[in-house]
C-alpha cells in the first residue's frame, strides 16, 4: 500500500468572498508547475439560481512553490466564458485539464448543457492559451470529443496527457441514467482516446477499469502518470445510489498498466481514505498526482465533491 | 443570371398520396406524415415517414418512424405498418424524444436507416444528432448499432447535426446533412429559433464518417439567416442534382412568404455545387394541400423513372405527395 501523508486542506473557496463566480466548490484540481509557483486549476460555482440550479466556471490559484499552503495569486476572472445559447458548454465549464504545448497551454474541459428528461449532458471542449495559462480561447463553439454509438452521453472529466509522440485523453463516458427513487442518476466509466494533433481523436471504445463495488459503479477522474516503467492511475469511484453521503460516496482507487490499454485494478494499494472527521470525512475524490522538487503529491477533494475545497497529501516512500 | 449550363428539372405533380388521418398508426401517432423516404421493392414501394404522438407527461410531441407500402403507380396503399419500426432512444439518449427523419439506404444486401434523433433541452427546445440503425427483415424493423450517434456536434458545428441523406457513389459513402450555425432569441420575443446549413461527410463503410467540418456546401439565397434542410441527391443525366428545402429563420410557421420552399443545386463532381433554385422545376400550387409550403424532399428512382416525394402545408401535418420527372 502506498503511504500518503495528508497535509491538510489547501484551498477553501468559502473563504474567498470577493468574486461573484467563486462562491463555493473548488473541484477537480489540476496543476501546471512554474519556476516559483504551482498553478492549480479548479472549477467553482456562484450561488445557484432561483430554481436551485448551478453553473460552473473554471479558474486557477497560484500556490508558492516552496509552500503550497500559501496563495500567491488568485484568478480575477474565469479562464473561459460559458458558451452561447444552445452550445454544449452553455451552463458549465467543469472540470478542466491543462498541459503545456511548446510555449502554449492547452486545456480540455467538460462543457455542460441542461436537458429536459435528465438534468444535464456533458461533452469535451478544448481551448488554447498564449499567455502561460492565464486566459484561454476556445478552439471552436462545439466540442472536440463528443458522443458516439457506445458512448451515448456524459463525456466528461478529461485528463490530457502526452506520452511519446501521441496525445492521450482519459475521460469518462456515461453508460446509463439510472432511476433512483424517481431521480435520474448517471453511471459512467473511464475511457481513453488518442490523437496525433490533439484535435482529431480515436476512441478505443471500451472501459479501462473494471467495476468493483457493483455493476453500476461510477468512476471518475482518471489521473494517469508514468513512473518506473509503468503507467499508474489514481481515480475515484462510487456506488450508483445514495452516494452523496459517507457510506456510498466517492473513494480513491488505483490501477497499473504496462501499455495504457490493459489495466490492473488494485484499490487496496491506493493508500488514502476518508478521515474520521473534518472536511474530508465523508468522501475523497478527484485525485490529481504530480511531482514537485523530487516529491510526489496528490491534490484531492473532500466532502460534497469539493464544496469546501481541496487538500494535499504527500507520498512517503516509494510508489 | 443563371449559369449557361444550368439544367432545368420538370416535374409533374401526381398529388397527395398519403393522408395520416385515414390510417391507424402505431405508437398512438396521429396527424403528420413528415419527410417521406422511399425504399423500392420488386412489387411495391415502401415509404417511411415520421408521425407524431403526444407526450402525455407534458403535451409535447414525440416523433416516430412509420411506413406505408404503395403500389408502384402510387395510387394505392397496400399496407401501413402496425408496429414500431424503431423504438425511441433510452433515457438521456440523443434520440429519446423523436426520430425525424430516417433516411433509408439499401447497400450490399443490407438496409441502413440513418436517423435524426431529437432530445429536448431547457435553454433551447431541442438538440439533434445522426444515428444509424440496420434492418435484417427487409425494412420492417430497425435495430440501432448503439445508443449514441454516429455524427454529432463538433468544434465548428456546435449543434443541431441532423437530416442525413446517404448514398454510395463509386466506392465512397456520401452523407449530406445539416448543422446548426445559430440559436437566436427573436427581437419580438418568444422561444429561440435556429439556423442551419447543409454540409457533407464521407465514409468508407457507412459507420465511421469524416465531416468537411462546417463547410456550407450550398450558398445562401435569402440571407445569412436562411435555414436549409433535408438535402436529397440523385444523378439525373450527366449531373448530380440536390433538392432541399429552405426558409427564413423567424416567422416561418404562419407567414406563407417566409415558409419552406424547395431549393436546388447541381454538381458534376459531388464537391462543387451551383445553386439554381429556378432549376428545381416545382413550386407551391395555387390552392390545396401544397399551396403554402413545400418541404422535406426525397428523390428516388423506380423502374427507370425519377420521383420526388415531398410535404406540403404545415410541415406535413396532413400527409405527403409525389411528383414524377418528365
Amino acid at each position: 500500500m502506498f503511504n500518503w501523508n495528508k497535509l491538510g486542506r489547501v484551498f477553501n473557496p468559502r473563504e474567498i468572498g470577493d468574486r461573484s463566480w467563486l462562491h463555493e466548490f473548488a473541484q477537480a484540481p489540476c496543476t501546471l508547475v512554474f519556476d516559483d509557483f504551482v498553478r492549480v486549476y479548479f472549477s467553482c460555482r456562484p450561488p445557484p439560481d432561483e430554481n436551485g440550479q448551478y453553473c460552473s466556471y473554471s479558474a486557477f490559484v497560484d500556490l508558492k512553490r516552496n509552500n503550497l499552503f500559501e496563495i500567491q495569486k488568485l484568478a480575477v476572472q474565469p479562464i473561459l466564458p460559458l458558451g452561447g445559447i444552445g452550445e454544449f458548454d452553455e451552463f458549465g465549464i467543469y472540470p478542466v485539464s491543462v498541459i503545456r504545448d511548446g510555449r502554449d497551454v492547452l486545456a480540455y474541459y467538460g462543457g455542460w448543457t441542461r436537458c429536459e428528461s435528465v438534468p444535464f449532458n456533458v461533452a469535451i471542449g478544448a481551448a488554447r492559451s498564449l499567455d502561460g495559462g492565464e486566459t484561454f480561447r476556445k478552439l471552436g463553439r462545439g466540442p472536440v470529443l463528443s458522443y458516439s454509438p457506445n458512448e451515448p452521453f456524459i463525456l466528461s472529466g478529461p485528463k490530457i496527457r502526452r506520452f511519446g509522440d501521441r496525445w492521450y485523453l482519459f475521460y469518462i463516458a456515461g453508460r446509463k441514467w439510472k432511476l433512483v427513487d424517481g431521480r435520474p442518476e448517471p453511471v459512467y466509466r473511464i475511457r481513453m482516446a488518442w490523437s496525433r494533433d490533439g484535435i482529431a481523436w480515436t476512441k478505443i471504445g471500451r472501459d479501462l477499469i473494471e467495476s468493483r463495488l457493483e455493476e453500476d459503479e461510477a468512476q471518475a477522474s482518471p489521473d494517469v502518470f508514468w513512473r518506473d516503467g509503468r503507467y499508474h492511475m489514481f481515480f475515484c469511484y462510487r456506488r450508483s445510489a445514495n452516494f452523496r453521503g459517507r457510506e456510498n460516496g466517492y473513494r480513491i482507487g488505483y490501477a497499473v498498466s504496462e501499455d495504457l490499454l490493459h489495466w490492473t485494478r488494485d484499490d487496496s494499494k491506493a493508500g488514502i481514505d476518508v478521515a474520521d472527521e473534518g472536511w474530508d470525512s465523508e468522501m475523497i475524490s478527484y485525485p490529481h498526482v504530480f511531482e514537485l522538487d523530487g516529491r510526489t503529491y496528490m491534490f484531492y477533494l473532500g466532502n460534497q465533491v469539493g464544496r469546501e475545497g481541496f487538500g494535499l497529501a504527500r507520498l512517503e516512500g516509494e510508489l | 443570371m443563371r449559369h449557361p449550363a444550368a439544367p432545368q428539372l420538370r416535374w409533374r405533380k401526381l398529388g397527395k398520396i398519403f393522408d395520416p388521418a385515414r390510417f391507424e398508426l402505431p405508437n398512438n401517432c396521429e396527424q403528420f406524415a413528415q419527410s417521406p423516404q422511399a425504399l423500392v421493392f420488386d412489387s411495391l414501394v415502401r415509404i417511411y415517414f415520421s408521425s407524431r404522438e403526444r407526450d402525455s407527461s407534458n403535451g409535447k410531441y414525440l416523433s416516430h418512424v412509420c411506413f406505408a407500402d404503395f403500389t408502384k403507380d402510387f395510387r394505392h396503399v397496400i399496407r401501413v405498418t402496425d408496429r414500431s419500426v424503431i423504438d425511441l432512444g433510452k433515457l438521456g439518449c440523443f434520440d429519446e424524444h423523436g426520430i425525424f427523419p430516417m433516411n433509408i439506404l439499401r447497400h450490399g444486401g443490407r438496409i441502413y436507416g440513418y436517423t435524426c434523433g431529437w432530445s429536448r433541452r431547457t435553454s433551447v427546445s431541442v438538440e439533434t444528432s445522426v444515428g444509424l440503425a440496420v434492418s435484417d427483415d427487409d425494412g420492417l424493423t430497425f435495430r440501432r448499432i448503439g445508443e449514441g450517434p454516429i455524427l454529432t456536434s463538433s468544434l465548428r458545428e456546435p449543434f443541431l447535426v441532423g437530416d442525413a441523406f446517404v448514398r454510395v457513389h463509386g466506392d465512397q459513402f456520401h452523407m449530406w446533412y445539416i448543422f446548426g450555425t445559430a440559436w437566436k432569441r427573436p427581437a419580438a420575443g418568444g422561444a429561440p429559433e435556429r439556423t442551419y446549413k447543409i454540409g457533407h461527410a464521407v465514409s468508407r463503410d457507412g459507420f465511421a464518417w469524416e465531416k468537411e467540418e462546417a463547410r456550407q456546401i450550398i450558398a445562401d439565397r435569402l440571407d445569412l439567416e436562411e435555414s436549409q434542410a433535408l438535402p436529397t441527391v440523385a444523378r439525373i443525366g450527366d449531373r448530380y442534382h440536390m433538392i432541399f428545402c429552405y426558409r427564413q429563420s423567424t416567422d416561418f410557421r404562419e407567414n406563407k412568404g417566409r415558409g419552406y420552399r424547395l431549393g436546388h443545386a447541381w454538381s458534376r463532381d459531388l464537391t462543387n455545387w451551383t445553386r439554381d433554385d429556378v432549376g428545381v422545376g416545382i413550386d407551391v400550387s395555387a390552392e390545396g394541400w401544397d399551396s403554402d409550403m413545400l418541404c422535406y424532399p426525397n428523390l428516388f428512382e423506380c423502374d427507370g423513372r425519377t420521383y420526388l416525394l415531398y410535404n406540403g402545408n404545415e410541415f406535413g401535418r396532413h400527409g405527403f405527395g409525389i411528383a414524377v420527372l418528365e
